[in-house]
């Protein structure tokens, strides 16, 4: 059998694997979209552990909605990323700098 | 070691490492690929908690919807790649520092013992969808509807976003063909006979 | 229930928004008004200081969520009159707008009456995922663009954070509704148990970065900036209320027994705001960006406001952020004034002289201005003395001097706004400003309210208070 602990730890480092993927990429919003991805799965498994171990369908439910969610937030994203593609030729975000002070 | 154990450890180790590949991967088609996998490996652990209906849901949503509409995107835009990973080994220390520090605190505190159930309930006496279903259309009805306006939402925000009417683009208005007088068309023009020389 | 009616309205006014021409807009705009304004009245027809639940358990409905909804449905109503002129001039003028402003509204109300924790994240994307849009509307505008993609991913973060917080505590409790995870919270000793103390830390991480508290203010200032200015006095305003909502929900509701937790934390990322916020707003030259430092010296002031755990420090923030959104809101209904067609007001320098071009408005903004510093007989005087009182009635001594000492200081920049206005000659070939009639009226008793609420507040001060009692 195995344990809760081992869903969460696994929960846990793609969680802190998609944190160091927002340092790294910091230059490519792609890859910064795919990491905000990551890190509603790791939610995800969380989730569906718990509510597994603690005989809960809520849990579950809660995984449905973050789905759902997070598909509406994607499209929004790359909406957003290809405007400013359009604008500015680059997805750099280090070019990203018309702002300061 | 038992066939379950087996999968665990063979699915979470790829889905590890599918994970670690998508952060540093150089081109954002092969990081795209890298969370396809992820979204697999993940969809076959959540079998394993006997979540069947998100673990297809995840398949067929993500993989199948979510990821085409990125890698559509990464098509469409003209990257340049080279630009795109500079600076990655200036950040590399201190993303392996965050990483680490972030995983060896979270794995201390979910491994420390508090949570009320170490060993599985008894299954439910129904089969996953059906219990999922039940639940979202009585209990979570009220958040069901407010996740259908957050899609309504979103296909809102990328029309108003994206959809242009380029002013060179040819298209047919049947209305207006079938409408036209024969005096917006043809003209008649008298003219002088001329001789030809 | 009003969220009902809105949400049909919405329905219908996006359909009849598909037929109309362009120059027909119109209709749009005055539907969206009635309908926000005939949702205020539902919300208030529903307040009877009893506490109702419904639909399974997920819906409330008491004072407290009628107060909020009635303050974010007023001040939506007014952030359309004075955005009306920014949209027509900057050609603009497009029904999207006030769509997803009112989805973004009912994304608001949802919050306000939350009863699970499911019920407050659905709450809260449907808000944040219209402003993305909205921050992004003027789409031709390499700024605004910029400004929505630091904002998405900023938002989408905090958005996971306050997930994993959030799964955690499901963890412990099996419970998602709010008195579920209370009835837990009680039975624990909470500042033994680790893992319900670390996520408190992500869920108060994900809260403050929908206030725009420091350390998670990064975003404040460029949105601010980069958004069209009708959009930032949408989001400078109506979602502050909203976020006190769920800072009020998820933190004193639900996890009150926890105080001694996320009071510590509030108190430092409060503490920092209120410092931070105020020191950096003196070096900006641009408008837009002073006003957001300022915003965030607010928040850290309604942030210490609630960390106090009691009702008088709760009445009090929910004061502080009803009348601060009305002085916001009004400040920036200034700047879309001095804009024109083709050109942005937003430096400091487009100050200069306004006394010259329009003694009354430059009237008005002296007094959202002397509000903002809590110079009386401004409300933003009493606003600022009434956290201040509670924050020392619970104990915090060292914390209510330094936010004077603060306020203070703060007052520095305010004032020099004043003196730009007064003692300044315009710049060269600039005219007088004017604005039509709804914008004027508006704006006028926006302005003389600061006055009369800051001499006669108890009327609304009492308002704030019964909510308190009747619904935590």
């Amino acid at each position: 059998m195995i344990p809760l602990s081992h869903f969460l730890i696994i929960a846990a480092v793609l969680f802190s694997i998609s944190v160091a993927g927002m340092f790294l990429n910091r230059k490519n919003m792609l890859v910064l979209l795919m990491c905000i991805e990551l890190m509603l799965l790791s939610v995800n498994m969380n989730f569906v552990a718990f509510s597994y171990y603690l005989g809960d369908m809520a849990g579950q439910v809660f995984v449905f909605f973050i789905l759902t969610v997070a598909a509406a937030e994607a499209a929004i994203g790359l909406a957003i990323l290809v405007t400013l593609f359009r604008n500015r030729r680059t997805i750099n975000v280090q070019e990203l700098d018309a702002m300061k002070g | 070691m038992t066939f379950e154990q087996l999968i665990f450890y063979l699915f979470s180790a790829t889905l590890v490492a599918a994970a670690v590949n998508l952060v540093t991967v150089r081109n954002p088609v092969y990081a795209a690929l890298s969370l396809i996998l992820c979204f697999f490996t993940s969809s076959a652990l959540w079998l394993l908690l006997e979540a069947e209906f998100l673990g297809i849901v995840l398949v067929l949503v993500y993989v199948g919807a979510v990821m085409v509409l990125f890698l559509f995107v990464i098509m469409m835009l003209d990257l340049n790649l080279d630009l795109l990973k500079e600076g990655f080994t200036r950040y590399l220390p201190i993303g392996l520092l965050v990483a680490v520090v972030v995983a060896v605190e979270m794995i201390l505190v979910v491994n420390s013992g508090q949570f009320q159930a170490p060993y599985p309930a008894a299954p439910a006496p129904v089969n996953n969808t059906e219990a999922l279903g039940s639940l979202l259309y009585t209990e979570y009805v009220y958040p069901f509807e407010i996740a259908a306006v957050i899609l309504v939402v979103a296909i809102i925000a990328a029309i108003v976003l994206t959809l242009r009417r380029r002013p060179d683009a040819r298209k047919q208005d049947i209305s207006q063909q079938v409408q036209v007088r024969r005096a917006d068309r043809v003209r008649l023009v008298k003219m002088k006979s001329e001789r030809s020389e | 229930m009003p969220e009902i009616f809105l949400l049909s309205t919405i329905c219908l006014i996006l359909l009849i928004d598909l037929f109309l021409r362009d120059n027909s807009r119109m209709i749009t705009y005055l539907l969206t008004q009635v309908a926000v304004l005939a949702t205020a009245l539902l919300a208030y027809g529903a307040m009877d200081g009893d506490k109702i639940t419904g639909l399974y358990g997920m819906y409330v409905r008491d004072d407290l969520a009628g107060v909020l909804k009635i303050t974010i449905l007023l001040l939506t109503f007014g952030v359309f009159v004075y955005a009306r002129k920014y949209l027509k001039d900057k050609n603009i003028w497009h029904g999207e707008f006030y769509l997803l402003g009112l989805f973004a509204v009912l994304g608001m109300l949802v919050m306000a009456s939350a009863n699970n924790l499911l019920v407050v994240y659905l709450g809260l994307e449907l808000q944040a995922l219209s402003m993305y849009a909205l921050v992004a509307f003027n789409r031709d505008d390499g700024r605004s663009t910029e400004a929505a993609m630091k904002y998405f991913v900023l938002g989408a973060v905090a958005s996971g954070l306050l997930l994993y917080g959030i799964s955690i505590l499901y963890g412990l409790s099996g419970r998602l509704e709010i008195a579920g995870v209370l009835e837990y919270i009680k039975s624990q000793n909470v500042l033994q148990n680790m893992p319900l103390l670390f996520s408190l830390v992500f869920i108060v991480a994900g809260i403050s970065f929908k206030f725009g508290a420091v350390p998670f203010h990064m975003w404040v200032p460029d949105v601010y900036q980069g958004a069209p200015t009708a959009v930032t006095m949408f989001l400078g305003s109506v979602p502050k209320v909203a976020a006190l909502a769920m800072l009020l929900r998820v933190l004193a509701e639900s996890m009150g027994a926890a105080q001694a937790g996320w009071g510590q934390l509030l108190l430092v990322f409060g503490l920092l705001s209120v410092f931070l916020g105020n020191l950096v707003a003196i070096a900006q030259l641009s408008l837009k960006r002073m006003l957001a430092y300022s915003t965030i010296a607010h928040m850290g002031f309604i942030l210490l406001g609630a960390l106090t755990g009691t009702k008088d420090g709760y009445s009090a923030a929910l004061f502080y952020t009803i009348t601060y959104t009305m002085m916001s809101a009004g400040a920036f209904a200034i700047l879309i004034l001095l804009s024109r067609d083709g050109f942005e007001a937003e430096s400091l320098d487009d100050l200069k002289g306004l006394n010259e071009r329009n003694p009354w408005y430059a009237f008005i903004m002296m007094l959202f201005l002397f509000s903002m510093a809590g110079i009386p007989p401004t409300v933003g005087f009493y606003a600022k003395l009434s956290i201040i009182q509670s924050v020392m009635h619970a104990g915090y001594l060292w914390p209510a001097v330094f936010m004077v000492v603060m306020s203070v200081i703060g007052a520095f920049y305010y004032l020099r706004a004043i003196k730009m206005m007064y003692f300044d000659a315009p710049p060269e070939n600039v005219g007088a400003v004017n604005a039509e009639l709804d914008f004027n009226v508006l704006i006028s008793i926006n302005g003389i309210l600061m006055v009369l609420l800051g001499i006669f507040p108890s009327a609304l001060m009492s308002i704030c208070y019964l909510a308190m009692n009747s619904s935590l």
